[in-house]
């Protein structure tokens, strides 16, 4: 069991090297800080936009209704829930199946690893490049809410940071288990945001019946910020997630040990 | 809404100018000092300097080639 954790030790330090050596680490980052920002200055400053984009006659007044500060916040994660995920899924497809075309996978798992550690070590860069990108992205959100609108609830804010977090993990958790199946990372990228999207559109339909899908964790955190109280049960939720997390790993590290390698056809 | 003064706005947008000249800045090093890029190089080059941000994402995401 040790020889594992080391085995994992070591596969991690590489994954991380990668992150760091591929850029990831700085502009996923970057991006996230500039999206989350976007949102709170665009709120902002849409009555001033909209006077100056003209063709209205002299004398309208316009008056847009201030959105509280909490709003702007469930807003901001409503825009991570697109383009966040959408970045997300992106830049973690090839993580897979690009070294499995180049056949780097196959001169890994040559050597005796554990198929397992060696995709548990690819979730924890995963991981880590979410929590630092994410946080990053809340933390210029939060920060220009505050500046901008008011305070928001430290406690709220710190759940929803979580919440979304782990929403932002399963995802590419689902992004590393379709990269390691198919052959091509867009397609890994199109069916983990296809998975995804399904699993929030549903429990948002039957909000009684999936209570505690994995699909609830967005609305969840909207709901930390007072939007429409969530059906949903937060540890029930929470729980299923880390589950479905832990099963996508060991369903991942089954298909490779079944096809470590792509055969250039 | 209360006017802004000039230097308010500036202190609004003026951190994410910075962050945003941080990411194209790292984008157009990175693909200058890449030894392969995917398409050429110089259309890479513009592609980030007319579209900064988009451009840089797009560049991060499927400019570089596996070395």
């Amino acid at each position: 069991m040790t020889m594992g954790i080391r085995q994992w030790f070591v596969l991690y330090r590489k994954e991380q090297l990668e992150l760091v050596r591929s850029y990831k680490l700085l502009w996923v980052p970057l991006v996230f800080i500039l999206y989350g920002a976007m949102q709170p200055v665009m709120s902002y400053f849409l009555p001033d936009i909209l006077a100056h984009a003209g063709n209205l006659p002299p004398g309208a007044v316009i008056s847009i209704p201030k959105p509280t500060a909490s709003e702007v916040m469930a807003q901001t994660l409503g825009q991570f829930n697109t383009i966040g995920l959408l970045i997300l899924s992106l830049s973690v497809m090839g993580i897979i199946s690009a070294e499995r075309s180049s056949g780097l996978t196959s001169m890994i798992l040559v050597k005796p690893i554990s198929y397992l550690s060696f995709v548990a070590a690819k979730w924890a860069a995963m991981a880590l490049l979410v929590i630092i990108a994410f946080a990053g992205g809340f933390g210029a959100a939060l920060y220009y809410t505050t500046a901008l609108f008011d305070s928001v609830d430290w406690l709220n804010s710190l759940y929803a940071y979580l919440l979304f977090s782990l929403w932002l993990c399963l995802a590419g958790s689902l992004t590393i288990f379709f990269s390691s199946w198919l052959r091509s990372g867009a397609a890994a990228a199109a069916c983990s945001l296809g998975v995804a999207a399904l699993l929030a559109l549903t429990a948002s339909a039957f909000p009684h019946a999936l209570a505690f899908s994995p699909g609830m964790l967005p609305q969840l955190a909207y709901s930390q910020y007072g939007a429409a109280a969530s059906e949903g049960h937060l540890a029930a939720s929470v729980a299923t997630t880390i589950v479905l997390i832990l099963a996508l790993q060991f369903a991942a590290s089954t298909l490779l040990r079944r096809r470590p390698s792509i055969d250039a056809l | 809404m209360d006017q802004l003064t000039t230097t308010q706005l500036m202190t609004i947008i003026l951190p994410l100018a910075v962050v945003q000249l941080v990411l194209m800045i790292t984008a157009i090093v990175v693909c200058a000092r890449a030894e392969q890029t995917r398409g050429p190089k110089w259309m890479w080059i513009l592609i980030i300097l007319f579209f900064s941000l988009v451009g840089s994402i797009l560049f991060f995401l499927v400019g570089r080639k596996q070395s």
